[in-house]
């Protein structure tokens, strides 16, 4: 019985899901750091690194650069994603309106569903402005990957989105005193990300846990995209098949949370 | 039947919030929901809003479970408390207009400058929640509970923090919009003299149990026990208090 706030039977309302993501727009409209993080962070990344691998290039070899560019845009993605469903979640807690907004007729699927389309929203702006100054200022093409690009991009996004339903499930277990885990987690994924740097030059443990998490398949199959213009297949059925396990571990914790939460009384003490 | 409540009980870690209550509410009727603080009101508030799951009973509202069919309902209610704010970022408008789309109103932009002149709130409809006093922002508040016209409005001690002339004002237009709409409304407040304006009929709430209920006026002379004179439920309110420390 609890799944009626969670979902109703019946479609997704998308007039609900365009009404929070309305409601983020304005909030980014009047808020300058909103606009930063879509549009200044990624292109402050990018050029941080545009230069580290100007410089590499000049004593090493021109695939390191693209190594470095590459891994570092595609980084964004997942950053941006997993943090701002979380930062998202924890707005409306700061303002106090998440009760208001609760009581509203919005299923928690169709919150979810809004605060994921607003990552990828921004995400693609972030990525747009990234592509276009990778390949102005570095003369680096990410679209040299092809097809295979929107193919680690989908993977990349799927995880990043079970890391956001993740950490908003940890705010409704623990709550919002945890907000700022929402910044941090994924930087406790990065070193086994294998983001700059192969697997394989990692400690033998750290390898395994490597291999079990999708992002590292999809910076390995990067590399190999860009050294040897092929589709890496083999690390993309890995990645798509540990994703379909982490994003139902992860629904699967959000329902569990959210039903324990609803009978605590938990949820209405999150402010 | 509106609203219907049947043996309903909430515990939190062994500490009973709600103990076994039922009451029912019909269509056009404003009733009163009293008690001290931790009484259990706001608790039994987020179970018809769905937000609190039962550990027993059951909430039905327009004769449908709201466990079963929340969505569905909570098209037709709405909340309003002044305990939190619309987004502090958005303007008035803004904010009616995202909470417009959340409960699917048609034609919002008419509803909303229509809900903008009831509550006197048009000329600041540009500034954001950030920059209105308390007052306003309880009228911004009551603007977003009113905008999908409610068949059923749950209002916990929507007026608190205003002064009372605000509150004057507030109340009226409140019984003049219910009037003509013929709202059903739960109203939640510490301030007896609003529940004596607005309700029809006051349950009294205490340690989870309802205590008393009736019209004002029977309250006053049952538990009082006075026969003649004018609804008083202050001294209603500190005598059922009281009494329900002695039993704690």
């Amino acid at each position: 019985m609890y799944l009626s706030v969670y979902q109703e039977r019946g479609r997704v309302n998308l007039n609900r899901v365009f009404a929070v993501i309305l409601r983020h727009f304005y909030l980014t409209m009047h808020q300058m750091e909103r606009f930063f993080d879509v549009l200044v962070s990624p292109v402050l990344v990018l050029v941080l690194w545009g230069f580290l691998a100007k410089y590499v290039q000049n004593i090493q070899t021109q695939s390191l650069a693209s190594f470095l560019l590459g891994g570092m845009i595609l980084w964004v993605i997942f950053e941006k994603v997993s943090t701002d469903i979380g930062v998202n979640f924890m707005y409306e807690v700061w303002d106090r309106n998440i009760i208001s907004l609760l009581a509203s007729p919005i299923t928690f699927i169709e919150y979810l569903t809004a605060l994921v389309s607003i990552g990828f929203i921004k995400i693609l702006i972030a990525f747009v402005s990234m592509f276009l100054m990778a390949s102005i200022f570095y003369n680096f093409q990410i679209t040299n990957l092809g097809f295979g690009l929107v193919l680690l991009w989908i993977n990349l996004f799927i995880f990043a989105t079970t890391f956001g339903i993740f950490i908003v499930s940890l705010v409704l277990k623990y709550g919002h005193s945890i907000g700022p885990l929402t910044w941090i987690l994924p930087f406790f994924v990065q070193p086994f990300a294998a983001v700059f740097y192969p697997i394989s030059v990692l400690p033998p443990i750290f390898q395994k846990i490597a291999f079990i998490l999708p992002i590292s398949h999809v910076f390995e199959g990067m590399r190999y995209a860009l050294k040897t213009g092929q589709f890496d297949a083999g690390n993309f059925w890995i990645a798509i098949l540990l994703n379909a396990i982490y994003m139902s571990g992860s629904v699967a914790f959000f329902a569990f949370t959210l039903k324990n939460v609803l009978k605590s009384g938990r949820l209405v003490k999150l402010i | 039947m509106i609203l219907e409540v049947r043996n309903l009980v909430k515990k939190f870690d062994g500490f009973t919030a709600i103990d076994d209550i039922s009451f029912e509410v019909k269509e056009g009727q404003i009733l009163g929901f009293l008690g001290p603080n931790g009484a259990g009101k706001s608790t039994t508030i987020y179970c018809l809003l769905g937000l609190i799951v039962p550990d027993q009973g059951r909430v039905s509202i327009f004769g449908k479970d709201v466990l079963q069919k929340r969505s569905e309902i909570m098209t037709q209610v709405n909340y309003a408390s002044a305990e939190y704010n619309l987004p502090w970022n958005l303007t008035v408008w803004e904010n009616l207009m995202v909470y417009a789309k959340l409960y699917e109103v048609p034609d919002p932009k008419k509803r909303i400058a229509e809900v903008l002149e009831i509550f006197e709130l048009t000329n600041f409809q540009s500034k954001a929640i950030r920059d209105l006093s308390t007052g306003l922002r309880a009228r911004a508040n009551l603007c977003k509970a009113l905008l999908n016209k409610p068949k059923l409005l749950l209002l916990d001690e929507p007026m608190a923090s205003m002064d009372p002339d605000v509150v004057d004002k507030g109340i009226k237009l409140l019984k003049q919009i219910q009037k003509e709409e013929g709202i059903t409304i739960l109203y939640t407040s510490h301030n007896m003299w609003e529940i004596e304006e607005i309700a029809d009929n006051v349950i009294f709430i205490n340690h989870g149990k309802i205590v008393a209920s009736g019209t004002p006026l029977e309250l006053t002379k049952n538990v009082l026990k006075i026969e003649k004179g004018e609804a008083n439920l202050r001294d209603v309110f500190i005598r059922l208090s009281r009494e329900g420390e002695g039993e704690s």
